[in-house]
């Protein structure tokens, strides 16, 4: 018989924190898609995606009110859209776009991913196709996310396609400039992509995946605040450790929602079941905030030194909770630090106590790196490639998983405010110091050879 | 349910609370050479209550076995004993599949509340296995677990106790049995349920 006093914790843990499950995310391989005749690839591309992802709504619902836990967000991930336009066109990859469009939005899916190009050691014609077509599909569809892996711990970083990246992104934001570069939030620049990630905008389908996977994202930094609040309430003396152990419990319930309800999913649809992501996913929602943790754990400006140690110790703490909850964690699993999704973050950057150098301190501990950040519309491309580039370097150096969400608002200068809308919350436009001044480091090209510590065999 | 002797019974005491009652009780159960098989506990309001499923080797008069726990009372009170014979299987047998779920309710305290909800419990044949229920001040938290037949739709029971939860002033959910295993024990599910 299950005891009162946990009854009633997972209660205030479900409802009065509002836990959620941020994301069940259907991995599908689309590999058997391909075809000579880009009108055969999009008919393939929308029977397999009717024939898999038509019941993922309806099974998400349907289980989570059996629990009495929203899963906030159904996503599809595909494996890369390169692979299925190599020998075609960018009027191909429009078309393939509009059609995963038009499938996710029959099946009241939220978001796709995986309109990925894998280039971290060099470009191929189909990775060359989903680049240059990144302007028009991300600003002509809704629900198309996309993803570019630049550089990799074996591979090093591709600086040819980080400048192509630093140039398409002011492109994206001009073709979407009517929504102050929104596009731009559709796309994640990565190193080390992970293959399991259920987070969008940079979910995709890996090639060492079975034909359809169910990943799961929680949330949960409302609900790791409350529990430190709670902790610090009962007072006592506390010391880091002690809130350390106090996250560490938090995520090893927050996890086990999120397993069980990725299992009991997968089961019904009859997909495999894959990972749990442990990443706390803010919202901007109050309350469900990193930087709010930030501050409870005593940084009174986020930002301030001090930060990264407060965003390290939260990181490890929910990795060591989250991994003796389950055995299939993946994913990016470690604190998200997205400016605009964040409202303490996203009003830290705006007063001027959170710098665009600290956000980059920051991420060489947690994942996952520099996320919906909005910089100024005129930051020359080769800026934007170089700050992708120091990125890069912080994932391939230390062998983990870094991302570039730079948001270049067209018109928009350094203080402007800027509102995406819904989950992406708003932000205030960075400012960029040393712009252009490293022109002539990125404009050499080439790669950065991979790291001595790649070579581990 | 198995018992260790073939003869079994079924016992409930009630006395006020205090030390020395489980000694007692369990003292006239060896001493008859008998065997507790299954024993529940708890204390209310300082009032002791306790049910017990007993064995023996030998037929005993249930009237006598509940004269002797009586007269083993300790100091401080009289103990309240009912008795009779364990009749295997339970009543509760033959109601076809039924999954544990947790309801709980929270809400401004009035005559009546358990009533309502357990009155449209009773009506769907949903059978109550642990009730709690407790007021902090004016407010009420109630937390039933209960054996819900598997023939019912989830979606419609949650839509009826809002309803009541509307008409009587208090939020009330629903939620299978395994959130709670999951988010508070070392294993993910309960015991032989999915």
């Amino acid at each position: 018989m299950l005891r009162t006093d946990e009854i009633l914790s997972t209660i205030q843990m479900l409802h009065a924190e509002h836990l959620d499950v941020r994301t069940v995310t259907l991995g599908l391989s689309v590999s058997d898609c391909a075809a000579t005749n880009v009108d055969n690839v999009c008919r393939k591309l929308r029977e397999k995606i009717l024939r898999r992802a038509s019941n993922l709504v309806r099974v998400c619902d349907r289980i989570g009110a059996k629990y009495g836990i929203p899963v906030t967000n159904k996503r599809l991930a595909i494996s890369p859209a390169a692979n299925l336009l190599a020998g075609h066109g960018v009027g191909a990859a429009l078309q393939v776009a509009q059609t995963l469009d038009e499938a996710v939005r029959e099946c009241q899916i939220d978001l796709v991913g995986g309109f990925t190009a894998l280039v971290h050691k060099g470009i191929s014609s189909g990775d060359a196709i989903v680049m240059e077509s990144l302007p028009w599909v991300l600003s002509s569809t809704q629900r198309v996310c996309a993803s570019v892996n630049v550089a990799s711990h074996r591979a090093g970083i591709n600086m040819d396609a980080v400048r192509q990246m630093g140039e398409l992104l002011l492109k994206i934001a001009d073709a979407t400039a009517a929504q102050r570069g929104f596009g731009c939030a559709k796309l994640v620049v990565f190193s080390n992509i992970p293959e399991d990630n259920p987070f969008m905008a940079g979910a995709y389908h890996g090639d060492g995946e079975a034909d359809a996977a169910i990943n799961i994202g929680v949330s949960g930094p409302g609900v790791v605040c409350s529990a430190l609040r709670r902790r610090i309430q009962l007072g006592g003396q506390l010391t880091l450790g002690d809130l350390a152990e106090e996250i560490k419990i938090t995520s090893f319930r927050v996890t086990r929602v999120g397993e069980l309800i990725g299992r009991e999913v997968a089961a019904e649809l009859g997909i495999p079941f894959g990972i749990v992501d442990l990443s706390l996913a803010p919202t901007p929602q109050v309350g469900d905030s990193v930087g709010e943790i930030l501050r409870t754990l005593g940084i009174e400006k986020i930002g301030a030194p001090g930060s990264t140690a407060a965003v390290a110790m939260l990181t490890d703490a929910v990795k060591k909770g989250g991994a003796f909850a389950s055995s299939s964690v993946g994913g990016m699993s470690g604190a998200f630090i997205p400016v605009s999704e964040d409202a303490a973050l996203a009003e830290a950057a705006a007063k001027g106590h959170l710098t665009l150098e600290k956000l980059e301190a920051m991420t060489s501990v947690c994942s996952v790196g520099l996320d919906m950040i909005a910089i100024p519309g005129d930051t020359p491309p080769e800026t934007i490639a170089a700050i992708i580039a120091d990125e890069m370097a912080i994932g391939v150096i230390n062998n983990k998983t870094t991302g570039v969400r730079l948001i270049p608002v067209p018109g928009g200068k350094a203080g402007d405010f800027v509102e995406f809308g819904g989950l992406f919350g708003s932000a205030t436009v960075m400012d960029i110091r040393n712009a252009g001044a490293s022109a002539a480091f990125v404009r050499l090209g080439g790669r950065i050879p991979a790291p001595i510590q790649s070579l581990r065999n | 349910m198995k018992t260790r002797f073939p003869q079994a019974y079924v016992l409930n005491v009630m006395a006020d609370d205090r030390p020395g009652i489980v000694a007692a009780v369990s003292g006239v159960i060896v001493a008859l050479g008998g065997n507790i098989d299954a024993c529940s506990q708890t204390v209310l309001g300082g009032y002791f209550t306790q049910i017990l499923v007993v064995s023996f080797p030998q037929i005993v008069e249930v009237a006598d076995l509940a004269a002797r726990i009586r007269k083993s009372a300790p100091p401080g009170g009289a103990l309240e004993v009912a008795a009779r014979p364990y009749m295997a299987p339970p009543a509760s047998a033959g109601r076809g599949p039924t999954e544990r779920f947790v309801i709980t309710a929270l809400g401004r305290d009035k005559p009546g509340v358990i009533h309502r909800f357990s009155a449209y419990l009773a009506g769907k044949d949903i059978n109550i296995v642990d009730l709690y229920w407790d007021c902090a001040g004016e407010d009420f938290v109630l937390i039933a677990q209960v054996e819900i037949p598997k023939r019912w739709e989830m979606g419609l029971l949650q839509a009826d106790l809002d309803e009541i939860g509307r008409e009587e002033g208090f939020n009330v959910r629903v939620q299978h049995e395994n959130i709670f295993v999951a988010t508070n024990q070392l294993r993910l599910y309960g015991g032989g349920h999915r």
